[in-house]
């Protein structure tokens, strides 16, 4: 019996500290932080996001905050980890960075996150490029995300290897070699038969990012703004499609893989000499070049020209889910975090280009030379690639689309084993299977 | 009332003493107690074991958004449409190509290894923890390593075929390397582990058999195939089993030997689970996700049932032990005779 006692008694206990520690949790919450009400937020994001040394700066202005952060290597993993915790109700972190490429997913359960109205969004909306702003509300006006970096898209280019091929390599002349401003991709791909038949490489990594630059550019995307599927008998779309094609079937796509590039060597070995750039691609390939050990000599450069005129691709959101045990806390880390000061460090560190005007403005005032792209000044050259940008409607699937509908599609372009028509037709049967009949 | 008060006293020895109350407490707890044993695991299982199940077939009647949630009632429309999707049919012929490379060779070299740990060696432990090692290692890091090894452009092992003057061999865009890829970090996992099963149940053959074997002049390899193989039936059919259980549920080793796409880019490589996991989250559908998990499950069941019907075959080929009916007839008529 005895025995018996104290097992009921220890089960008591352990039913008193659960209920503490629910009670606990949910009167804390109302408490502003503070060395006596200590408050640990948690902070998911992807890629390069460049925040590590901004959490600390704010957990010594904060006293009682501790920020915990986790950061996943890719936009596609972070939106399985959003979507599977947004699914499961819970696992969240507090603060949620979110991509554009699947905002229109997110927005479908807008619900699920903290009006940040009720913690003065109103008083800050006009920090943000209009178009951004805009992009984190939903229908009915509930602000779900803060934005942070914006995607205008400028041209790397390999100067080492365009001098070898014989053309010129000083971005100025590149970038009138391009068109200028009046830049379109039947330059890029005649360029590139050149570079090609110059050097016998091939112009770009992959057909998928090329893809992507040339779809987020044009009006209405994979959808139209009234959020129709707008991909079959899109002959805009299609026409785009069998250029790029034509390009891949000329030898001009390396064939690497997304993401991977051989952890970076394709970086540095001269497998192509130019890559689409939206400005936070800039850190990536920063990251990659450091994981293939290569350094400003590897030659590759920034012009201030995009075929096609102004693109964006991409782009984040910080959130904050309903989920979160410190609504008010986390508000405020996010509206800090994508405050303009904030962006211009965030920029300084992971190369990409804030949402915030005075975020802009300071970065082209300062006109910081970029060492890792031969000392380009990237944030005045991505300010100009950003003139004339609109924001395109994303729908629910966009990212499915882009990934599972074009991607193999893409893919066997680059691999040879379909010409445009095929790989155009399978883009379809796909739409039709994933999407549509989904 | 009377009839109550004037009841006849019974003879006091027919009375059977009432059972105290600590008495009764000892013939509850020798009835109840054995259940109350067991019963963690069968509620543990009903947690995590059964409710899951019953839940996901619930949810495969839906129309069920990954975020949004429960829908409409569909019926059996999302079995039909997945047993019509070519992709799922895709998937299965990837995950039984995968599993049979795998587990043929796997078993072979296991089979192997366990023969040669059987002998006297010396530094026996050693050896046996050697063969274990790559269980211990995570199948992330196994898969990320492979992952690497098996590059198109930058991979070790093209990088060495291209050394001998060979053409690349496209591991990731063709099914059939991509298959014996995937079955190539299943087999560096899995076979050692199987080889100390299987080396378990040899160690329990009966020395003297072999000796007298010996003695009548049986080789080495005639032992093995007479002798070692009869005996360890039992065990093969379990690494059998066990093997199949895994080879059909793989997910690991596929997801991140290509970590952009579900499976490679034209699904070359994608596993059942690894098309599961497409549906729910990515294409965000949760009913038609539960229907393949369902399928997924009864496939295994099948797979499971024509096993055992082999295995009972094998496992009692050389008994020689009377067919059921014939051992009934004799109890019968042993029971009669008593």
């Amino acid at each position: 019996m005895k025995f018996v006692r104290r097992h009921t008694a220890t089960a008591m206990a352990g039913v008193a500290a659960m209920a503490l520690m629910a009670t606990g949790c949910s009167s804390s919450s109302e408490q502003a932080a503070s060395a006596d009400n200590p408050v640990e937020l948690t902070v998911t994001t992807f890629g390069t996001f460049g925040y590590d040394d901004l959490y600390a700066e704010y957990e010594k202005a904060n006293p009682g905050v501790k920020v915990k952060a986790t950061n996943i290597d890719r936009g596609s993993n972070a939106r399985t980890d959003a979507f599977t915790k947004l699914a499961a109700g819970s696992g969240l972190s507090d603060v949620v960075a979110i991509e554009e490429g699947w905002l229109g997913s997110i927005m479908e359960v807008s619900d699920q996150f903290v009006d940040l109205n009720e913690h003065g969004a109103a008083d800050i909306k006009d920090n943000w490029v209009d178009w951004k702003f805009q992009q984190g509300t939903d229908q009915d006006g509930r602000v779900i995300g803060y934005g942070t970096d914006i995607g205008p898209q400028g041209l790397c280019y390999n100067g080492k290897l365009f001098e070898a091929a014989g053309m010129p390599s000083d971005r100025e002349s590149v970038a009138k070699l391009f068109g200028g401003g009046d830049a379109t991709w039947e330059t890029y791909f005649k360029l590139g038969e050149q570079y090609k038949a110059a050097t016998g490489k091939a112009w770009y990594d992959q057909s998928g990012f090329v893809w992507n630059s040339m779809v987020n550019q044009m009006e209405e995307g994979y959808y139209t703004k009234d959020g129709e599927l707008n991909v079959d008998g899109n002959s805009e779309m299609k026409a785009k499609f069998e250029m790029l094609a034509a390009g891949t079937a000329a030898g001009l796509s390396a064939n690497q893989t997304q993401w991977d590039w051989g952890n970076g060597k394709a970086f540095v070995d001269g497998s192509f000499a130019t890559f689409v750039c939206p400005g936070w691609m800039l850190g990536t390939i920063k990251g990659q070049l450091e994981s293939a050990g290569g350094g400003t000599e590897s030659g590759w450069d920034f012009a201030d020209v995009f075929p096609g005129g102004a693109s964006n691709w991409g782009g984040a959101f910080l959130s904050v889910p309903k989920t979160s045990e410190h609504p008010a806390e986390a508000a405020k880390l996010a509206a800090w975090l994508t405050a303009p000061e904030q962006q211009v460090k965030q920029s300084a560190a992971a190369n990409n280009f804030p949402s915030t005007l005075k975020a802009q403005e300071k970065l082209v005032a300062d006109a910081t030379p970029n060492v890792v792209f031969n000392n380009a000044p990237t944030g005045v050259i991505l300010a100009n690639r950003a003139k004339g940008v609109v924001a395109q409607f994303k729908g629910p699937d966009d990212s499915v689309i882009q990934e599972n509908v074009f991607g193999p599609a893409l893919k066997m372009l680059d691999a040879g084993t379909a010409d445009a028509d095929k790989a155009w037709s399978e883009a379809l049967t796909l739409l039709n299977d994933l999407v549509v009949n989904n | 009332m009377t009839t109550t008060m004037n009841r006849p006293a019974k003879p006091a020895a027919a009375i059977k003493p009432k059972p105290t109350f600590k008495q009764r407490l000892n013939v509850f707890d020798v009835k109840a107690s054995p259940y109350l044993y067991i019963a963690p695991f069968f509620i543990l299982f009903a947690l995590v074991g059964l409710f899951p199940l019953v839940y996901t077939f619930v949810v495969s009647l839906f129309d069920w958004h990954l975020l949004k949630g429960q829908g409409d009632f569909v019926g059996l429309q999302n079995f039909t449409e997945v047993l019509q999707d070519r992709f799922f049919w895709n998937s299965l012929f990837n995950t039984v190509s995968i599993f049979l490379l795998s587990a043929i060779p796997q078993l072979a070299v296991a089979l192997f290894l366990a023969a040669v740990l059987d002998q006297n060696l010396r530094a026996k432990t050693f050896w046996r923890m050697s063969v274990l090692l790559p269980y211990i290692v995570t199948p992330v890091a196994v898969a990320m390593i492979f992952t690497n090894m098996f590059g198109e452009q930058y991979g070790l092992i093209n990088n060495v075929l291209g050394n001998f003057g060979l053409d690349p061999v496209m591991w990731k865009n063709e099914t059939l390397p991509s298959h014996i890829a995937i079955a190539t970090m299943v087999n560096w996992r899995w076979t050692g582990y199987n080889a100390l099963i299987l080396l378990a149940a040899m160690q329990a053959v009966p020395r003297d058999l072999y000796e007298s074997a010996a003695l009548d002049g049986a080789g080495a390899l005639r032992r093995f195939f007479s002798i070692t193989l009869p005996s360890i039936r039992p065990t093969m059919v379990f690494v059998v089993i066990t093997s199949t259980i895994g080879g059909l549920q793989i997910f690991t080793e596929p997801r991140l030997f290509d970590p952009a796409t579900a499976g490679g880019s034209q699904r070359q490589f994608q596993t059942t689970v690894l098309y599961l996991w497409e549906m729910a989250f990515q294409r965000q559908n949760f009913g038609k996700a539960s229907t393949i998990a369902w399928l997924l499950f009864l496939i295994i069941v099948l797979f499971g049932v024509i096993n055992y019907l082999i295995s009972r075959r094998i496992a009692t080929a050389d008994a020689a032990r009377p067919s059921r009916s014939t051992r009934r007839a004799r109890e019968r008529a042993e029971r009669t005779t008593r």
